[in-house]
């Protein structure tokens, strides 16, 4: 008996081994899906995306599924397919939960690519998993075009497959900081969180204020879940700079807010990113909340408009009849990125890789998003950051002018003045 | 099936562990040359693997799992066997992983400007090592829940040490190791890792090592009476247990191509870890790699089909072995009467 559950145990570990690699490959590798399908049938177009479901990122991931969710229903229900040859395409996009796992993307991207065979990859949700995954769709020369990785280190590995139609991290506060410049703002001080993104933002706004003449008295930073910034305020506030930039995220927005009330810190100009465009803040700290500035990559208030989903606020309307709530910048951010490469391969004419890729390089489109055109890096370096100001309880664009729906305010009064 | 270890012995040994009922005794159950054979031949098997004619995906997965059961056998090594419950033992999985990258992209501190895998991983290694030994001087004199405590703390500690090191980690923002892919390559290089590290487990499993290993697991203080170096051993267990930890880190960072502090200082990794070798059987010789591929099924296979519900059901898996099978798969197989689970079946038997 004994050696019997010896023999049973083992086997049993081994066909366990076995069957777990077994049965990840389900599909041969050498039959292309694609041809069996659209042989006879109707033309289709194999797209794919990792995006988190569940996890830590699953509220953004949400957004970025519903965003490339509704263009893939405007583009097989209303638009009637992509059209490539004066033939019509319908799309398939293949979506799996990469849980926020770097090991469960890249297996869901290796999947994508071996076995589904997809023609193109979008983005996830994250700069961490997009720097992983998108090594991966380098190695198989597989295009992938992202909405929501903002990091620069991103566009700094050389890859030619990876496109992203965000405006990068380095030019987050590069509007404001030029419109408050204008205004007649003489000096900066920056503080943000050690974490990827808020770093990129503020080594990009040191940059940008040397460009527009602003002297940037202190930088500080601080760890990721900050409980309090009351030490770096009260330091800020004996430099008694004209503009304050805050990189974070949304609760350090509300702390920067408080913390300057509190000290009686009176810059001319906040300028934090991440809270301000959301209509949250407003309802956190109330009238406290007003003139602070934000950047922001899209609104649905901004006067961009295209030829396929229409104006900025006629998209959020659709956003808003389709999901129920109204577009977050991230849904915008990834319906924006299907609709890049929809356009590329019309441009292109075929779904060639190579083509795609040159239309990618080639494309100059002003969208309901902004204007799209990529850089030799990969990234839009035509669409400027948008910039908000709370006025009266309302997100308003005051930046950059010809999206423009408001004038900023500039000085803010002193905390006592209000 | 006879030429196995002694494996009475073992038996006698273990009379007390009315004492310790979360410790699991060494079962002889394949710990001989039976089991390692077969071992042997299921690394062949799998070495076979790819030649008939797999995809790439296929070898990724496989790398994903000989990972798992690489460091569920390590942690099983210090966990299991040493009876020192480390929660903290992904720190050493960071800490290789950060050297792999620091060294291969050529970040400052460096002699040369740029290190070749194939000799930052064994560096990876080696780093774990030498951290485990500074760490291990202090926190393994600690007892029980002590040295949980005090590992996790060094876990979370090592986190933010790295965040806040910009110059030469990256800071937040992690480090971009460069784009090379090799999936056969990973698989074959993974298999060997994990080869190496059961079959040494199995070795020191047999060995004078580690029977006083596991000495100093069910009573440390006979153990010293007993005339064995009780921190010699419990050091030297700690720091392979590193070594090879250190090792997988920083092949994980170099098959990621990315890492940054909350990509490799994880404390689901341990748990991970604790949780493998505890379904498959504690401080068992084949529990943790079959508790480790097991919880990979259930966890991809199974259970992503249940959405947010799949980490409570990890959760109760983990509550229902610590009740029911405290010694796992294989402790309950071994010796059934010391598992309810195993009682309830071996009854079963019986009636019928």
């Amino acid at each position: 008996m004994r050696q019997f559950l010896s023999y049973f145990t083992l086997l049993l570990a081994g066909s366990l081994l076995l069957t777990s690699c077994g049965l990840a490959p389900p599909a041969p590798v050498d039959e292309p899906e694609t041809a069996a399908a659209g042989a006879d049938a109707e033309k289709v177009i194999y797209l794919g995306a990792a995006v988190s479901e569940t996890g830590k990122y699953s509220r953004e991931g949400k957004d970025t599924r519903q965003g490339y969710g509704l263009w893939l229903d405007w583009v097989n229900n209303e638009y009637g397919g992509v059209q490539i040859d004066g033939e019509r395409y319908r799309v398939e996009l293949i979506m799996y939960d990469d849980e926020g796992d770097p090991d469960t993307a890249a297996r869901l991207v290796e999947k994508l690519i071996s076995e589904d065979q997809v023609d193109f990859l979008l983005g996830p949700y994250s700069s961490s998993l997009t720097q992983s995954t998108s090594a991966i769709a380098e190695k198989y020369g597989k295009i992938m075009i992202e909405g929501n990785g903002a990091a620069e280190p991103l566009f700094e590995r050389g890859f030619r497959n990876l496109f992203a139609v965000l405006t990068p991290a380095g030019n987050y506060t590069r509007s404001a900081l030029q419109l408050l410049a204008e205004q007649g703002a003489k000096s900066v001080v920056i503080a943000y969180e050690d974490t990827a993104f808020p770093t990129s933002v503020a080594e990009g706004a040191q940059r940008w204020a040397a460009e527009y003449g602003l002297e940037v008295l202190g930088v500080e930073t601080y760890p990721v879940n900050v409980a309090d910034v009351s030490g770096i305020m009260s330091k800020f506030k004996e430099l008694e700079p004209d503009i304050f930039v805050g990189g974070g995220h949304f609760n350090d927005a509300v702390l920067f807010i408080r913390s300057a009330k509190e000290l009686d810190f009176n810059p001319k100009a906040m300028v934090i990113t991440v809270g301000p465009s959301n209509p949250t803040l407003i309802e956190e700290v109330g009238a406290d909340a007003e003139y602070v500035i934000g950047p922001t990559q899209w609104e649905a208030s901004m006067s961009y408009a295209d030829d396929y989903l229409g104006t900025a606020a006629e998209y959020a309307a659709r956003y808003q009849d389709m999901w129920g709530e109204p577009p977050t910048y991230q849904a915008a951010e990834s319906t924006a990125t299907a609709l890049a490469l929809h356009l590329a391969i019309e441009q292109a004419g075929s779904l060639d890789t190579d083509a795609v890729r040159t239309a990618l390089r080639n494309l100059d489109v002003v969208t309901f998003y902004g204007p799209i055109s990529f850089d030799e890096k990969g990234r839009n370096a035509a669409k400027p950051m948008g910039a908000i100001q709370i006025q009266n309880g309302e997100i308003l664009v005051v930046a950059p002018t010809h999206a423009a729906v408001a004038e900023l305010n500039y000085p803010a009064p002193a905390w006592k003045d209000r | 099936m006879t030429n196995g270890p002694p494996a009475d012995k073992n038996g006698n040994e273990t009379g007390k562990k009315a004492r310790f009922p979360s410790l699991a005794p060494v079962h002889s159950l394949l710990a001989g040359w039976t089991g390692l054979a077969l071992w042997l031949l299921l690394l062949l098997l799998l070495a076979l693997y790819p030649y008939t004619g797999v995809s790439s995906l296929a070898l990724l997965v496989g790398s994903q799992i000989f990972v798992l059961v690489t460091l569920a056998s390590n942690w099983n090594l210090i966990g299991g066997m040493t009876g020192y419950v480390d929660f903290g033992h992904a720190v050493f999985f960071g800490v290789g992983a950060y050297i792999m990258a620091i060294l291969v992209t050529g970040a400052p501190l460096l002699i040369s400007p740029q290190w070749g895998f194939w000799q930052a991983l064994p560096a990876s290694g080696a780093a774990a090592a030498l951290f485990a030994l500074l760490i291990g001087l202090p926190t393994l004199r600690l007892k029980g829940p002590y040295f949980s405590i005090a590992m996790l703390g060094t876990l979370v500690a090592m986190r933010e040490i790295v965040r806040v090191s910009r110059p030469i980690t990256g800071g937040g923002i992690g480090l971009n190791l460069p784009p090379v892919l090799n999936r056969i390559g990973d698989y074959y290089l993974m298999l060997a890792i994990m080869g190496l590290v059961v079959s040494l487990i199995w070795w020191i499993q047999r060995s004078e090592f580690g029977q006083s290993l596991i000495a100093i697991r069910e009573d440390e203080v006979g153990a010293e009476m007993r005339g064995i170096n009780t921190t010699l051993h419990k050091i030297a267990a700690f720091m392979i247990a590193a070594f090879f930890t250190g090792v997988v880190g920083g092949f994980w960072a170099w098959q990621n191509t990315f890492i940054d502090p909350d990509g490799v200082f994880v404390e689901t990794r341990t748990v991970e870890m604790v949780m493998m070798s505890m379904l498959g059987g504690l401080g068992t010789v084949w529990g943790p790699p079959l508790g480790a591929v097991a919880i990979y099924l259930l966890q991809n296979l199974l259970w992503s089909n249940l959405f947010e519900w799949h980490l409570l059901a990890l959760g109760l898996l983990l509550v229902l072995i610590v009740l029911f099978m405290p010694e796992g798969i294989l402790g309950t197989l071994g010796d059934r009467s010391s598992t309810s689970l195993g009682r309830l079946l071996a009854r079963f038997g019986r009636n019928r």
